[in-house]
């Protein structure tokens, strides 16, 4: 049979972002892709250069849409941790909600677009109905929906009364029925199962060897959270479970996320009911001294990595960012071989890429 | 877990969602509730500023641009289009001069509408005409 | 004076203007009750009407490489056959031309815009319309064989080849749905297949193939590519309500107007609650679907209407 190279392109109704596969076919089946990334590459860390460090925690925001919080979250450790600051523990608590809401957000959207990819909108619409509580919180919380200008350096600058602890409390407790209800009908459904059972299996072999993080290795039986391990923040205050599952397939990360969105409900009514009163932010130099820095949080698609170098005057000699969207790509060439082409619509969207983040 | 149809847990939830308020609304004709702390548009109170320029160096898009003509005497201008609405000079002012307001309908055909001249304090002669 | 019944039939009732209104209003309807089934509003009335006229207005681009007159002829051939196949369709007990034997003119007639898919997909040469050409042709062999048996059921418990005959069949005995429960579900996933709804939408999988075998097409035969397959929908709900649900046929003439557009009206919100309830499937499931389920049981549903009609 005759082959068709078909291009899953820059431009394709199944990618959020910029991404460009070339699926070699022959009749239905993928016998090889070809990847190409750096559509969005934005040039931030040179960027980053220019600019100081008060100036660089609104640029890092808009390295990701979906999880900016976290980006802004792990360069304000790292300069705090180079400043010698200590954020107070309401500032710490109110970062850390905002974090959770995050994720829960950023599960839900991915949520939606697999359920559209597979045909199936009457998830993608009711998920993202429920994704919009989150953003109205996220909104009240700190003007705004995606860009939320939170942090600043030595802790955050919004803050919530007694009133509106209330509102959010019993949002989130009407939120976590919903989930429930979505995943009750995702579990059932056997059109969803029939798409997304064995299809784009990773073994744990695999995963060790291409570096692999986030939901992507929890779900094929790598136990890894940053968290859990290595707790920064106040996770060392709050009790939640890291979820594992082994099967490997798009249908394991499935109900990998939405348990991870429901403990996430949890932490976020935790932090809630435990928000002790104080000072939210100290304030902080405009120069910081000499040295180097680390620091990895766990954001929605994984292990977020920052280094930070600064040569003692406001603008930072050297930032490198590793995002978890990159080590996925990487495997992706090899997932797409020898499948129905049906499946590469599911196993791109199982894996969540976020290209933004992955290009920079 | 996968006898049971999902039809038992499906129907009921589209049934209750054909009665209740849809979550998109008619935009222009509905009003649209703006939660308190809405970054829009940049305002300044021009009595209150006194020429510190913090905002100018803290602004990450460089939308604030300050012209010094000497001591007490300079002018301020604001570039809706490169602003970013982060809120970061409300937060550098010390004096609380620079303000973010709800105001969210930039849009105009006309480039030379948007920018905006926030304070001129004092300018000598040869500057009065302002051709931003 | 003949012809000028005639013509009226042709073009205002029940020909093309009352097929445009009602394919206008089928497809308003379907959209906005799943957009309400998905806590969303929906379009206005006009909107479809509006999609149309827009679509006639822009630009219309072909690739080079392809057949000009081909790929103007194909849309047009399959508005012809709908709307040919919609004439012999009695509308609330009354059809414009009907003769002996037609409900196989019109079955032909109403597969034919499948293959005519199919052969827009392989015209435009570009890759991902001749994916969508491929899957189109699989999924019609598997959706065409239990749809005609199950509609075929009707005219042989009838003893006739002739929908108007079909129709008075059940005015004196009862509904053929009552009868054989079956067919009928099988004629409504085969009119799901046929008319590319969800879940059946695989040729137009916007996900993977951008748009099948429509891909390349734009402007006016695009316009008319949509409104092909409306009437389609059209068309073929009516056939469905005429042979399974008795046509709606009562005493007189204005409760029949009612019940049949209730009727069609019915099977319409029962089309758009499985479009919104399930995802898409693969080709190879639907193929084994068709072939492994739907035709044993379209098999024992011509069995046993034999074997009843007999005794």
């Amino acid at each position: 049979m005759s082959r068709i190279r078909i291009p899953i392109g820059p431009q394709h109704p199944l990618l959020k972002e910029p991404l460009s596969f070339l699926l070699t076919l022959e009749g239905e089946q993928v016998v090889q892709s070809d990847l190409r990334i750096g559509y969005v590459h934005r040039g931030i860390e040179r960027l980053s250069q220019t600019r100081s460090y008060i100036q660089n925690v609104h640029l890092f925001e808009r390295v990701c849409g979906i999880c900016s919080h976290v980006h802004t979250t792990t360069f304000c450790m790292g300069v705090e941790a180079l400043s010698g600051l200590s954020v107070p523990l309401r500032g710490l608590y109110l970062r850390t909600f905002l974090c959770e809401l995050e994720r829960i957000h950023s599960h839900l959207l991915w949520l939606g677009v697999l359920s559209k990819n597979m045909g199936f909108d009457t998830i993608f619409m009711y998920a993202w109905r429920d994704r919009e509580v989150v953003m109205d919180l996220m909104e009240e919380l700190s003007g705004g929906r995606v860009s939320h200008a939170a942090n600043v350096i030595g802790g955050v600058r919004v803050d919530i009364n007694d009133a509106q602890r209330l509102t959010m409390t019993q949002n989130l407790n009407t939120l976590s029925k919903k989930i429930t209800s979505l995943r009750n009908i995702i579990d059932h459904e056997q059109s969803f199962h029939a798409r997304t059972r064995g299809v784009g299996i990773l073994t744990e072999e695999q995963i060790r060897q291409y570096c692999i993080v986030g939901p992507i290795a929890r779900a094929s039986n790598i136990d890894v959270d940053l968290r859990r391990d290595v707790p920064y923040g106040i996770y060392d205050k709050l009790t939640f479970s890291v979820i594992a599952r082994s099967e490997g397939d798009v249908w394991s990360r499935t109900m990998l996320r939405i348990q991870e969105t429901q403990e996430s409900i949890n932490l976020c009514l935790q932090i809630l009911d435990s928000l002790p009163p104080g000072p939210v932010a100290v304030p902080a130099k405009r120069r910081v001294p000499p040295g180097e820095v680390i620091c990895r949080t766990e954001a929605p698609r994984g292990e977020l990595f920052y280094y930070i170098r600064s040569d003692g005057s406001d603008h930072p000699a050297r930032v490198k960012i590793r995002t978890p969207s990159l080590t996925a790509l990487a495997i992706l060439p090899d997932q797409l071989k020898s499948i129905n082409m049906a499946d590469v619509s599911a196993i791109v969207s199982g894996v969540d890429l976020c290209i933004a983040c992955a290009d920079r | 877990m996968t006898k049971i149809h999902s039809w038992i847990y499906l129907f009921p939830k589209i049934w209750e969602t054909l009665f209740e308020t849809p979550i998109t609304g008619r935009y222009p004709f509905e009003p649209l509730h703006l939660p308190t702390g809405f970054r829009g548009k940049v305002v300044m109170q021009a009595e209150l500023c006194v020429g510190g320029g913090l905002c100018v160096r803290d602004c990450p898009s460089f939308a604030l641009k300050i012209d010094r003509f000497g001591k007490q005497q300079f002018r301020i201008t604001y570039d809706p289009l490169c602003c970013a609405y982060c809120g970061q000079c409300e937060i550098s002012c010390h004096r609380g001069a620079i303000q973010l307001t709800n105001e969210f309908h930039p849009a105009t055909s006309h480039y030379q509408n948007l920018l905006k001249i926030l304070v001129e304090r004092n300018l000598p002669e040869n500057q009065e005409n302002s051709s931003s | 004076m003949d012809w000028i019944i005639a013509i009226f039939k042709l073009l205002i009732f029940p020909g093309f203007g009352f097929l445009f209104a009602c394919a206008i209003f089928s497809e308003w309807f379907d959209r906005r009750l799943i957009a309400r089934f998905q806590g969303r509003i929906g379009p206005p009335i006009f909107q479809p009407l509006a999609d149309f006229l827009k679509l006639l207005g822009k630009e219309d681009l072909l690739p080079t490489g392809v057949n000009e007159k081909t790929m103007a002829a194909l849309p047009i051939i399959s508005m012809a056959a709908c709307l040919t196949a919609a004439m012999y369709i009695p509308v609330a007990g009354t059809s414009a031309f009907a003769f002996e034997g037609d409900l196989i003119v019109v079955l032909f007639l109403l597969s034919l815009p499948s293959l005519l898919y199919f052969l827009a997909g392989w015209s435009s040469i570009g890759a991902y319309s001749i994916v969508g050409g491929n899957r189109a042709l699989l999924q019609f062999f598997s959706y065409e064989v239990p749809f005609l048996m199950a509609l075929s059921g009707p005219a042989i418990l009838s003893r006739s080849w002739t929908i108007s005959e079909i129709v008075v069949q059940q005015t004196v005995t009862v509904w053929g749905i009552l009868v054989q429960p079956v067919g009928f579900l099988l004629a409504m996933i085969g009119l799901i297949g046929k008319l590319k709804r969800d879940p059946l939408d695989i040729p137009k999988a916007k996900s993977e193939t951008v748009a099948g075998p429509l891909t390349e097409f734009s402007g006016r035969k695009l316009a008319i590519w949509h409104l092909a397959n409306q009437i389609q929908t059209v068309t073929g709900i009516f056939l469905l309500v005429n042979v399974f649900l008795g046509g709606g046929v009562l005493n007189q003439l204005l409760p029949t107007t009612f019940l049949f557009f209730f009727l069609a009206l019915l099977i319409l919100i029962i089309l758009s609650l499985t479009s919104a309830m399930y995802a898409r499937l693969r080709i190879d499931q639907f193929a084994r679907l068709g072939w492994k389920r739907l035709i044993p049981l379209s098999l024992l549903q011509i069995t046993f209407i034999v074997w009843m009609g007999r005794g």
